[in-house]
């Protein structure tokens, strides 16, 4: 077994000869058994980097390491769903797990995806192609779950869903998580809904990692600060400040103490993502970077990581 | 860290076949209606309609000059409608083959993503595309190689015995009566399955595997005369080859004058080394969409 369940390194992926990158110098270390919310805005890459880690695609570029071997080695204990949530049409929904069962011979848990699908309310013998953009969500999660997979890729899982029912479906792959030690990535652009679940992030803008870490690790580096607009806010890094009148607010990453006139808050995930995606000019904070450029305080932060 | 429970005590195989042949349910139920109904068609024309049009050719000859002739028209004129229509279906098959194998295999599963929910369970894309071409290619075999034999058998009743019947070179009886026609469906579902590919997306696909299809089979029109050696007569005078021959390439002038054909004789040597052509040119498309496929997945992950 490894602690870490996907390890990228320079990882790049360009769609065709002449295309332009989808993903670029993407270097990111999941660790196992972490809820990671993969997060950015539309065409971010996030999708690609989902497809590359569940074997899907070849990489152009770079080191990709999933569950300690190769996505395509890995490719019995990985558990994928795309954004469109791909289901045979033609079949029943009894029959979508059945072929589940008869496609991932020696892994299959047929208990655990009825579960899924009878707390659904759900008919076994409804067709794939009756069913509403729900529905079909929970039948392919049910379907991802029912291999136990190891690592479970979700891309834009939530995103047809009613709030009744992505409450419930986020319930159920927390329990996964926590019963069975799954790591899940999953992505979405609505940083709200991953807040609550999630205890990784990675943000990913413009093809390239932005944030990277626990989440509780990466609020704990950021300061909200107001202060005069005349406050100088070097040594600190900024990733975003904005002066009204004679008051300056900013988003920063305290290198040291604060000056005691200046106002502190904890920025909220919501907050920090949208710095961050506002400012593409500020600089990534990711543990590798976080070690190359703050030797002390990093240092504790990327061990704290690892174990 | 991850627990790995143990694993159930089911472990064997994927089972891809049995999941293939279900999703295409409805395809195999038309595809084994097509080849029955054609396969009733071509017995009751090799039986019972062969022998009627052959009496009403009896009775045509026997006629003579006389101005008065009773003989059966309509069995002469049935045989030859029903075996053009048994033809029009068979030679048909091939096309059918090349669009289903576009657009309804390979285009729709990529279009609508249903391939990736494939290569992200237990088995590999190669292995998912190695069962997608290689058991089409069983069922057509199987409903064309009979096929092909009854159409035989129902060209060779009327042969010598009905002169409205087609030569052995017609294009359609040629190319419906013997393993050219399985040779011909073989490749037409390898180019559909290559259009599937390339293009993924479902009509688009089913339109280029029709017209891949449409290519190989007008390749082979042009190639057939010269896939065995034909043979010649040259002479004085309009010289014309043996009847029942083919007759390739002819001309000249009148003092020196040459015709080239192939006899009845060079029917299966034809069938045979046109089968082997198109066969070898299936592989080859085979080989084709397995490198597309490992574009298409990356070279590590489609193994």
């Amino acid at each position: 077994m490894t602690d870490t369940a996907i390890a990228a390194s320079a990882l790049g992926k360009r769609f065709g000869r002449r295309g332009g990158w989808a993903l670029r110098d993407c270097t990111v270390r999941l660790p196992a058994g972490r809820v990671c919310a993969v997060v950015g805005p539309n065409g971010a890459g996030k999708s690609t980097l989902l497809a590359l880690a569940a074997g899907l695609l070849g990489a152009t570029e770079g080191e990709l390491t999933v569950l300690g071997t190769t996505p395509a080695e890995a490719r019995t204990r990985i558990g994928y769903v795309a954004q469109d949530k791909p289901l045979y049409p033609q079949l029943t929904v009894a029959e979508t797990l059945r072929m589940g069962a008869d496609l991932n011979p020696g892994r299959w848990d047929a208990a655990a995806a009825e579960r899924i699908v009878s707390a659904g309310d759900l008919n076994p013998g409804s067709r794939v192609r009756a069913l509403s953009g729900g529905q079909r969500t929970r039948v392919a999660l049910a379907l991802a779950l029912g291999k136990r997979p190891e690592l479970l890729l979700l891309d834009e899982p939530m995103a047809d869903l009613d709030p009744l029912a992505r409450h419930e479906l986020m319930g159920v792959l927390m329990v996964q998580a926590a019963q069975h030690g799954t790591t899940i990535a999953m992505s979405s652009h609505v940083v709200a809904e991953l807040e609550d679940s999630c205890d990784h992030l990675l943000l990913i803008g413009g093809g390239r990692v932005r944030l990277a870490g626990e989440i509780d690790d990466l609020l704990a580096a950021h300061t909200r600060v107001a202060a005069d607009a005349d406050a100088d806010l070097a040594p600190h890094t900024v990733v975003e400040s904005r002066t009204t009148g004679r008051q300056l607010s900013a988003l920063i990453r305290p290198a040291g103490p604060l000056p005691a006139d200046w106002r502190t808050a904890t920025p909220s995930l919501e907050e920090l993502v949208l710095g961050h995606l506002r400012n593409p000019g500020a600089p990534a904070l990711t543990p590798d970077s976080a070690s190359a450029s703050a030797p002390d305080s990093a240092s504790a932060s990327t061990e704290e990581t690892v174990a | 860290m991850t627990a790995l429970p143990a694993p159930l005590p089911s472990a064997g195989p994927p089972h891809l076949t049995r999941w293939l042949l279900r999703l295409h349910r409805p395809a195999l139920y038309a595809w084994t209606a097509l080849v029955l109904l054609t396969a009733v068609l071509l017995i009751l024309l090799q039986g019972p309609f062969a022998d009627a049009a052959a009496e009403g050719w009896r009775q045509y000859n026997s006629c003579g000059f006389n101005a008065r002739c009773v003989y059966d028209q309509s069995a002469i004129l049935r045989y030859k409608d029903w075996y053009n229509y048994a033809t029009l279906a068979t030679a048909a098959v091939p096309f059918l083959a090349g669009a289903w194998a576009g657009g309804a295999l390979l285009g729709k599963e990529l279009e609508s993503g249903t391939a990736r929910l494939s290569w992200t369970q237990s088995s590999t894309p190669v292995r998912w595309l190695a069962v997608r071409l290689a058991t089409p290619a069983a069922v057509v075999t199987a409903g064309t190689a009979p096929l092909a034999w009854l159409h035989h058998l129902a060209w060779a009743a009327g042969r010598g015995r009905i002169h409205s019947a087609k030569e052995w070179y017609d294009v359609g009886t040629f190319h419906t009566g013997g393993p050219v026609l399985v040779g011909l469906s073989l490749a037409g579902l390898a180019a559909g399955a290559l259009a599937g590919l390339l293009v993924r997306r479902t009509l688009p696909a089913l339109g280029l595997g029709v017209l891949l299809t449409g290519a190989i089979w007008g390749t082979v029109l042009v190639l057939l005369p010269h896939l065995w050696p034909t043979l010649g007569r040259s002479g004085r005078g309009y010289l014309a080859a043996p009847s029942g021959s083919w007759t390739v390439s002819q001309g000249g002038t009148a003092a020196h004058y040459h015709v080239t054909y192939h006899p009845y004789a060079h029917y299966w040597p034809l069938q045979l080394t046109a089968t082997a052509v198109l066969l070898a040119l299936t592989a080859l498309l085979t080989l084709a969409c397995f490198l597309v496929l490992r574009r298409l997945t990356g070279r590590a992950a489609a193994r």
